[in-house]
């Protein structure tokens, strides 16, 4: 027996394949979109992962440095350091701000670390590390700089002598990291202006101002324009003791939170992926909808011109399943070239997006077996009308 | 023959379909997760190392000055403004002698007074020292006349008492002159105090230098202690570094310096550093060191912020990676060296490091060994790798 | 070969809808076909050929009657037949007005598709059609696909395709309205050449003018009934 759906496949292939391509397109459009998702998730895993933490100790009562804002003193870390069971204890800020190269802007989450300490970035793609205390720094490529840029964060100009790939923050803001002074600096120093007029408001002020002691003026501007703070405290805990029980001990201490690293990840992905998450969901849905949709179409467009014939293949003796599996094996044909076409597709465009997106072989899989279901409901209504014919018809025109 | 009609038709189906096949099998071997991970790999090498110290810091004068008054008052003159050059010694400012020069006086009459009462004094022991005499003389001659039965002994007895009370008279006049002597010796020292007070409000350089501050107009108040005006040596300025506690292991005096001012990026400025402080900032972590200018650069201020690279000595013959190629498994550092083939993550212990961000390896690698410097994703044991040349970074 | 007793009808009534308003399309119709024969059923339109062809063709189920198709009864006041499909595919072959061909086949396999159908192998069923298309001159355009046949070729293949599973009967709906008397008379010869050759009994439906002539047995059906008639049996060269 001939393959019926192969044969009317290879004898008008032109507008299958380009209804296949359509179709594919669409569906890369949906592999994208769980892509997106996954790169999301990914995102804050590689967030975590690559911070080199496994504990995270921020301020009391605020749920963690990414999240939510935190700020604690920057000498806390010495109180840290001499816990049980605690390997590494590094200060690190976070700060989204717009990072300027000549004339344009980049917003970027600025990271401050501390060479050879949980917070610095794991890997490099090009440059080399820090070597200064001060005004280096090290880029992500998502932000686009070259080794060799000079940048501006807040009042000074950093070189970038570093990349890296897949630093990027939970929002997606690819990372800057520059030396923990330097951006305690930026983070908590305000600009000229406001320092200006903090001094005069500052010398106006007579309790502050007092011509009987001199030098007190200065040391409170002094003061006022220093910061010690930091937004957390990365833990590494060494060998042989539990995440969880050192994050309880920490959390003892009554001014500060510490979160594991898998309640990190809950924070990350529950509470700010989540409505993301939602969000997708309901556009790979539509997405799928309108896939069935147009698969159903066109598989009920092309059963109609065939109405004629399939009236005469059931007069001269076809099964109605043989004309049923005709039709099902057009559906799903289209469905593994669209499916094709849309895994090559998302692949080749994914790199181009701003955000990461991120296609698992599973997923590829999964969008397959979906694909399938979803082109075998489509073709449904065309087999319903092409059951109803009636045979009659071929006779007598 | 017929054949051929239909074949161009399979035959572009058969091209399209091989086509997709072929792109979805690239797709699936050469991305995602089961695509090898792209590395660039080095080979160490011997080398020098020229490592550095890097701080930044201010501008300061090493030698500065706070001219001020030691009491209160109000200014009356300033004489130099701010930029001026003054020698040692020169006028910079006056304050109000406000009661200075009436207490001059009022001491100096006082000191008149005194003598006077010196003079008076010494007039009174001479009265009281000649009646003394007189009463002696007197008491002798009736005492002789008392034993020769001449008078009574009542009239000697008075005698005597006359001489008596004469020559009390006498050591009181001459106390008195004593006293008053006294009173004239600190009259006078407190018109030398007086004087050396007005010549207090003269405010002059201690030394040579330059103005930089001038804190108080002629008329206002100031306290003692409280600046007019501030000088400072401008051949004495130096850059007050700040270097990280962690990473100051080497510094000590005499080490070579590069300065690069703020206001001026493009020139380096040779030193040296002069004096590593003994104590440091516990607060912000970090060593304090001196470093001071081989040729004093012109047009510089103070409170100017500075960029300074101390040069260690390099070391030669050391063997060398990039530090990018460095890789932190929990406490232990090391590089992945790929040799036969494999991958495995090798712990080394670093020395010296450039700026240039070559490192050194004291231990865990020999030369010639091939290292992975640059990788898309974090690296395992098992991980599967394809060596580029670049990763794709720009570089300028 | 088909062997059998060709075509026979007995006292077959086909009543559409029911009381007022029913019609009768037949009533009571006679026919036979002998193997080999190729007989002309005439009638104006509305005369319920149509409907005859439909009911001796197992797409509708007649009323009342008896219907025997190479030998067998298959209808006697009800369906004597399971499966009326298979009887199709397999005693029955169909020429329709038009040729019909599947366009996404070429000439061999659409002929070739009905001995598929009846389960025969690939390659059995393509030397069939093969054969049948040398017996109707059109074996040279066996590869080309349905567009590119000429109306003649398609027509050829068409009966090609109905001789295909080698029925006892065949039913001609109008096969030569839209030719010309030239082609029409081919269409005859061929179709009294395959009917002799495989022993089938053709019944052609028409009322073209031009090919009457060539019966030599005429049913002429008017207002559901038929009556016998001798043809004029005019000679096809």
């Amino acid at each position: 027996m001939i393959s019926l759906a192969g044969r009317d496949i290879l004898h008008s292939w032109g507008k299958f394949v380009l209804t296949g391509l359509g179709l594919g397109l669409l569906i890369g459009v949906t592999f994208t979109m769980a892509g997106v998702y996954r790169g999301m998730v990914d995102d804050a895993k590689v967030l975590l992962n690559n911070s080199g933490a496994d504990l995270w100790v921020v301020q009391k009562d605020t749920l963690g440095p990414y999240a939510e804002s935190s700020s604690i003193p920057d000498d806390a870390y010495r109180g840290i350091l001499g816990m049980p069971g605690v390997a590494q204890a590094a200060n690190v800020t976070y700060l989204t701000m717009q990072v300027r190269k000549a004339s344009t802007d980049v917003r970027a989450m600025v990271v401050g670390f501390e060479p050879g300490q949980p917070g610095e970035p794991a890997y490099l793609v090009a440059g080399r590390r820090i070597t200064r205390s001060h005004y280096e720094a090290v880029a992500d490529v998502m932000t686009f700089f070259a080794v060799g840029d000079r940048i501006r964060i807040r009042r000074h100009d950093y070189t970038v002598v570093g990349l890296t790939r897949r630093m990027v923050s939970s929002g997606g803001d690819p990372m800057v990291f520059i030396p923990l002074k330097d951006a305690q600096e930026a983070q908590f120093l305000k600009d000229n202006d406001a320092i200006v007029n903090g001094r005069a408001r500052t010398a106006a002020n007579p309790a502050l101002n007092r011509p009987g002691v001199p030098g007190l003026l200065d040391a409170i501007n002094a003061s006022q324009a220093s910061n010690h703070n930091v937004n957390a405290v990365l833990v590494r805990v060494a060998e042989g003791h539990s995440p969880d029980a050192v994050a309880q001990t920490l959390r003892r201490w009554k001014h500060l939170q510490a979160f594991t690293r898998a309640q990190m990840e809950e924070i990350l992905i529950a509470k700010l992926i989540a409505i993301f998450a939602k969000q997708i969901g309901m556009i790979l849905m539509i997405l799928t909808v309108v896939s069935a949709a147009i698969v159903a179409f066109i598989i009920y467009t092309m059963t109609l011109g065939k109405i004629r014939e399939i009236a005469v293949l059931k007069l001269i003796g076809t099964h109605n399943r043989t004309i049923a599996a005709m039709i099902l094996q057009q559906a799903l044909g289209l469905g593994l070239i669209g499916f094709l076409v849309g895994k090559i597709a998302a692949t080749i465009w994914g790199p181009a997006f701003p955000k990461y997106v991120l296609l698992l072989p599973e997923d590829a899989v999964r969008g397959f077996v979906i694909v399938m279901v979803v082109c075998t409901i489509a073709s449904t209504l065309a087999i319903r009308a092409a059951l109803k014919v009636d045979p009659a018809t071929a006779i007598g025109g | 023959m017929k054949l051929s009609l239909t074949l161009p038709r399979q035959a572009w189906f058969a091209v399209f379909g091989i086509a997709l096949l072929i792109g979805f099998g690239w797709v699936a071997l050469r991305s995602g997760p089961l695509a090898p991970i792209k590395v660039t790999v080095t080979q160490a090498a011997k080398g020098k190392v020229a490592p550095a110290l890097f701080g930044i810091g201010t501008v300061e004068a090493r030698r500065a000055y706070l001219i001020g008054p030691t009491a209160a008052g109000r200014v009356r003159r300033v004489l130099v403004d701010v930029g001026d050059v003054v020698k040692a010694g020169a006028l910079l400012a006056e304050m109000e002698p406000v009661d200075l020069d009436a207490r001059v006086t009022s001491a100096a009459a006082a000191a008149v007074r005194a003598r006077s009462a010196v003079a008076t004094a010494q007039a009174q022991v001479q009265d009281t020292q000649s009646r003394q005499e007189l009463a002696a003389s007197e008491a002798r001659r009736y005492d002789e006349l008392g034993r020769k039965g001449f008078v009574g002994q009542s009239v000697v007895d008075g005698k005597l008492q006359q001489q008596r009370s004469a020559d009390a008279q006498l050591a009181a006049a001459e106390s008195a002159l004593t006293s008053a002597r006294q009173d004239l010796a600190r009259l006078d020292a407190d018109r030398e105090g007086v004087k050396q007070q007005r010549v207090n409000i003269r405010l002059e350089a201690p030394a040579d230098g330059v103005v930089t501050a001038r804190d108080a107009e002629p008329g206002s108040t100031v306290i003692a202690g409280q600046s007019v005006l501030k000088l400072e040596d401008p051949g004495s300025l130096w850059v007050k570094v700040r270097l990280d506690q962690g990473r100051s292991a080497g510094l000590r005096v005499g080490l070579p310096a590069e300065i690069t001012l703020r206001s001026n990026p493009r020139k380096l400025f040779a030193g040296k550093v002069v004096r590593v402080e003994p104590i440091s900032d516990s607060v912000t972590e970090e060593r304090l060191a001196q470093v001071a200018f081989d040729q004093m650069p012109q047009g510089v201020s103070t409170g100017e912020m500075a960029e300074v690279a101390l040069h260690l000595p390099v070391v030669s013959g050391a063997l060398l990676i990039p530090n990018a190629a460095l890789r932190h498994h929990g406490a232990q550092t090391g590089v992945w060296l790929r040799a036969d083939g494999r991958l495995r993550f090798v712990p080394v212990k670093t020395g010296e490091e450039g700026p240039d961000g070559k490192v050194q390896i004291v231990e865990g690698l020999k030369g010639g060994d091939e290292v992975v410097v640059y990788s898309e994703r974090d690296l395992k044991d098992d991980s599967r790798i394809k060596v580029v040349d670049s990763l794709g970074g720009k570089t300028q | 070969m088909a062997t059998g007793v060709g075509i026979r009808i007995e006292g077959l009534s086909k009543r559409y809808g029911a009381g007022d308003t029913a019609v009768d399309a037949l009533k009571e119709v006679n026919m036979s076909v002998a193997p080999g024969e190729v007989v002309g059923l005439i009638g104006p339109s509305g005369s319920g050929k149509t409907t005859l062809l439909k009911c001796l063709g197992a797409v509708i189920e007649p009323t009342r009657g008896r219907m025997t198709l190479g030998g067998e009864v298959i209808y006697d006041n009800g369906w004597k037949i399971t499966d009326l499909r298979v009887l199709r595919r397999d005693r029955i072959g169909f020429i329709f007005q038009a040729p019909y061909l599947i366009p996404f086949l070429d000439a061999t396999d659409n002929v070739a598709l009905l001995p598929m159908l009846a389960g025969r192998s690939n390659a059995v069923a393509r030397a069939r059609a093969l054969e049948l298309l040398q017996a109707l001159d059109v074996a040279h355009r066996a590869r080309a696909e349905t567009s590119e046949l000429s109306g003649g070729e398609q027509q050829r293949v068409s009966i090609a395709r109905a001789l295909a599973n080698r029925p006892p009967v065949i039913l001609a709906d109008e096969p030569t309205a839209p030719l010309d008397s030239e082609r029409a008379l081919a269409v005859m010869r061929i179709l009294n050449k395959m009917a002799s050759q495989y022993q089938t009994a053709i019944i052609v439906v028409t009322h073209d003018e031009k090919i009457i002539p060539t019966f030599k047995r005429i049913y002429n059906i008017r207002d559901g009934r038929t009556i016998e008639e001798a043809g004029e049996g005019r000679a096809l060269e």
